[in-house]
């Protein structure tokens, strides 16, 4: 159907696209989003590989059950940092928390 | 006991020295008496030392003893001991005067404060003398020469309350230092060139041309540098006279007999090296002959009685190296000898006369004193004929020896100059004779508290004035033999091939009218202790005169040196010192090291999204890198 | 055929939602952005034929994450009003360089390379049996550790949220 390289070139476009979103933007929340975005683009990787180069292992579909997981253990975790930083200095930019500077 | 245990007269006087600086304050009588003790048993031990050494015959000569000492890697060093005719020599002169002179500090240094510490460091002294001239390597040889060094340092500076004589200890260490440095440099040449600090093997790889010949030239000037700061050669002669502030058994054992003479030594035991780097036995002689001449002049204007014996000494000096440099070892050994006997005699004539006179020395203060101190004065008379070289008194041999040496230089200049000088030397010696003990006494207060000095320090005068007659007689072989050596002195001692001692009339009947002249001239202007001829003689040519009297400006010329260039060089020193290494270096480097840090601070924004930008930098750069390298 | 129009119109879905996600004003449009975004990575794990995959990725991504995210969404929301404040933080326009710029890098890596095995053809079927066999068997003890750590980060959630005495 579709090669290879298709996928691996839209996961690459997904993954760059989340970087962007994790150093431009303000909103805390919004670079969590940003992060769940180029976690997806690399479990698709993985499965992509898995799918088309390894027939019997299926290494790559097992490891994105992983990264799910892991990835929704860890925005639960991150979000309730961000709420707790809401609640100590009433805003949710990323900008505005630069209390560790010299 | 044999030859091969020569090295115990060496360990002996340096155990006492031991026992001496830890307990001497405690010890009755501050333990003087165990300074004889343990010279004695070295001047006992030679005894059978010479006799061994006699005995193994010419065949065994000379008799060797050496232990390993170190075994590095392809460093190998032996150590040890070799006593070969010029070690005789040297033992006998050393164990004879430190003996006499020990016997006489014991009279002359009796209520001095640290008086223990005294006859240690003569122990001390004694010990590496011996040390340096028994050495087989250039290593041993060189430890012993800084350890005499350093005893002439420390007895010089005996009276260390008197600022002068610690500036005069200081001057003496540091001029003989940069003679030592040349020598340490010269060492480590050979070394390099011959593998071995042995001096035998140097000898044999010298004489089968091994070494290059500008190389040899080089490494034994410098060699010949730190005979020349031991011996007191101009330029180096400054140090001897300051000296005399040390107490004057310390100027009869160290600047007269020993210390002084381990130039001499070193030169003659290195001598065949020496002729195969030519031109630098033209360059010893020209050393001898100026020093020669210019401390005969000094001598001259000197009215201490110290200060004059000091520049004779270097003249004298001066004669020994002038016949090393004509090839003959045993003239100047001779000479070494004779003169030791007698410039000691004459030394501790002058203690005498100091101490009979509570402490004068300045011939303007002394004057007929020969019949308040008959001992003393018939022994200083016998020292000063010797000194003037009149037959058949020792100096008369010896000098005549070594005048006859000089003939190898053609044209025959060599011989007239040192004619000179022998001249000059029987003229102030006779001048100082007559001044102190003849004529009129200058000063009556001094002349009434005058007395004769006690036993313990006239009998070493006698029996030096003994040697200072007969020792000359060694040179004839007949007697030579019937003391036991194959033959005299010039048949024992010798470069290539012992010679037979045949006596030139010619020559001796010259050196005796030499030393007739100088007496006569001297007993012409002196006679009667009036001074009118001799102040004529100097008002004469005053610019002349004063010329002589301050030295030939010798310390006004180092001085100014070490003002100028050393304090200047020194300002450069330290400048880059300060500001070099100091404050760019290490201030430097701290400044810049916060300031980085203060620069570098920026870059803790605290803010999360130049941290994450730092991450994904870091690894485009890391990818882009990984693509460039892999292609 | 058909299964390749379709192919390009999720990547096509997949491309903008992202972009949705990332340029949108507000924030809530990201979230929604994002969901979309999600659905359209599901549907490629049905391209895949690992449609377990697919399964989990709608109910987690899509239920858990999302609600999760909108929860916090309302939670921190300083401006209700919702006046424009500025969407971008400063260091956008290098983003924008560093974004490209590692596209570029991985675009050209994974083109440029030729994979071993088979690659040009259509995916190979991946039966369920396989993947739980493998999951439960050889990979079984990630498995449990990823129970823990679930176990974890919901205490450490619940510690992190929980609201103090007199806040």
């Amino acid at each position: 159907m579709v090669p290879l390289d298709n996928y691996l070139v839209l996961s690459a476009i997904i993954f760059s696209i989340g970087v962007y979103g994790v150093l431009a933007r303000r909103s805390a929340v919004l670079i969590l989003m940003s992060v769940e975005l180029m976690l997806n683009a690399v479990s698709l990787n993985f499965v992509a590989f898995a799918a088309y180069l390894d027939p019997n292992r299926v290494a790559g579909a097992i490891f994105a059950i992983f990264v799910i997981t892991v990835a929704a253990a860890e925005v639960g975790l991150a979000l309730a940092i961000v709420i707790r930083l809401f609640r100590n200095r009433a805003t949710a930019n990323v900008d505005e928390a630069a209390s560790l500077k010299w | 006991m044999g030859a091969e245990q020569a090295w115990l007269l060496a360990a002996v006087p340096a155990g006492m020295f031991v026992v001496l600086a830890l307990f001497g304050r405690l010890l009755p009588r501050k333990g003087d008496f165990l300074g004889v003790l343990a010279i004695g048993t070295a001047f006992v031990l030679f005894f059978f030392v010479l006799h061994d050494f006699l005995h193994v015959g010419e065949s065994n000569w000379p008799v060797v003893r050496d232990i390993k000492w170190s075994d590095i890697g392809s460093f190998h060093l032996r150590m040890g001991i070799v006593v070969d005719q010029i070690t005789i020599v040297m033992f006998a002169v050393i164990t004879t005067v430190a003996l006499m002179v020990n016997v006489f500090s014991i009279g002359y240094m009796k209520g001095e404060p640290r008086y223990w510490w005294f006859f240690a460091v003569l122990q001390l002294f004694a010990a590496s003398m011996l040390m340096l001239v028994m050495a087989d390597n250039l290593l041993l040889l060189y430890i012993s020469w800084e350890l005499v060094g350093v005893c002439s340092f420390l007895l010089i500076g005996f009276y260390w309350e008197k600022r002068s004589a610690t500036e005069a200890a200081k001057k003496a260490f540091i001029t003989t230092r940069v003679g030592d440095v040349g020598l340490l440099i010269g060492i480590i040449l050979l070394y390099k060139a011959t593998g071995t600090f042995n001096i035998r093997e140097i000898i044999d790889h010298a004489k089968s041309g091994d070494i290059g010949s500008t190389y040899l030239f080089v490494s034994m000037c410098f060699v010949f540098l730190g005979a020349m700061g031991k011996s007191a050669q101009v330029p180096f002669h400054v140090w001897l006279p300051d000296a005399m502030e040390g107490p004057t058994p310390v100027s009869a054992l160290i600047h007269a007999a020993t210390m002084v003479v381990a130039g001499v030594y070193l030169t003659a035991r290195m001598l065949p090296v020496f002729e195969v780097a030519h031109g630098t036995t033209l360059i010893i002689t020209i050393v001898g002959l100026v020093t020669a001449l210019l401390t005969g002049f000094m001598a001259l204007a000197q009215t201490d009685i110290k200060k004059v014996l000091a520049y004779s000494t270097v003249g004298q000096l001066g004669f020994m190296f002038v016949a090393l440099g004509c090839g003959r070892p045993d003239a100047a050994m001779f000479h070494l000898m004779t003169h030791a006997f007698f410039k000691a005699l004459l030394f501790l004539g002058s203690g005498s006369v100091i101490l009979g006179t509570h402490h004068n020395q300045e011939m303007g203060k002394l004057g007929g004193l020969w019949k308040k101190m008959p001992v003393t004065g018939t022994t200083f008379l016998v020292g000063s004929l010797a000194l003037a070289g009149v037959v058949p008194l020792a100096g008369f041999w010896s000098k005549d020896e070594i005048l006859a040496a000089t003939q190898t230089w053609s044209g025959g200049w060599v011989t007239i100059l040192l004619g000179f000088a022998a001249i000059m030397t029987a003229f102030y010696s006779t001048r100082l004779f007559i001044r102190t003990f003849l004529g009129k006494p200058l000063d009556q207060q001094v002349y009434d508290h005058t007395h004769e000095s006690p036993a313990v320090m006239t009998l070493p005068l006698v029996f030096l004035a003994i040697l200072a007659a007969v020792a000359g007689l060694v040179v004839f072989n007949g007697v030579g033999r019937a003391l036991g050596f194959p033959g005299g002195i010039t048949e024992f001692v010798f470069l290539e091939e012992p010679e037979r001692y045949h006596i030139v009339w010619s020559l001796a009947g010259g050196s005796v009218v030499l030393a007739v002249v100088g007496i006569f001239f001297g007993a012409w202007m002196y006679w009667g202790g009036s001074l009118v001829r001799s102040t004529r003689a100097a008002e004469f040519q005053p610019r002349l005169y004063e010329m002589i009297q301050r030295k030939f400006y010798f310390d006004e010329l180092y001085q100014g040196m070490i003002d100028r260039v050393v304090l200047g060089f020194s300002f450069v020193v330290s400048w880059f010192d300060r500001y070099v290494v100091n404050d760019t270096g290490v201030d430097g480097s701290a400044q810049m090291t916060g300031y980085s840090g203060f620069l570098l601070k920026h870059l803790q924004t605290g803010k999360v999204p130049n941290y994450a930008m730092g991450i994904a930098l870091g690894v485009v750069a890391l990818a882009a890198a990984g693509l460039v390298v892999r292609g | 055929m058909t299964t390749e129009v379709l192919w390009w119109f999720f990547a096509v879905l997949i491309v903008g939602a992202s972009l949705g996600v990332v340029a949108a004003r507000s924030v809530i449009h990201s979230a929604i952005f994002l969901i979309g975004s999600l659905a359209g990575v599901g549907a490629m794990y049905v391209f895949l034929t690992v449609d377990f995959l697919a399964l989990v990725q709608f109910l987690i991504y899509g239920g858990a994450v999302t609600v999760l995210i909108l929860l916090a969404l309302m939670l921190t929301r300083a401006d209700v009003t919702g006046l424009p404040e500025k969407v971008n933080g400063p260091q956008a326009p290098f983003a924008v360089l560093v974004g490209a710029g590692l596209m570029a890098i991985l675009i050209g890596v994974a083109v440029g390379t030729t994979w071993p095995g088979n690659v040009g053809d259509k995916a190979l079927n991946i039966p369920i049996e396989l993947i739980s066999q493998k999951l439960f068997l050889d990979y079984g003890p990630p498995f449990v550790i990823a129970s823990v750590l679930l176990l974890v980060a919901l205490v450490g959630a619940i510690i992190l949220a929980r609201q103090e005495e007199g806040e």
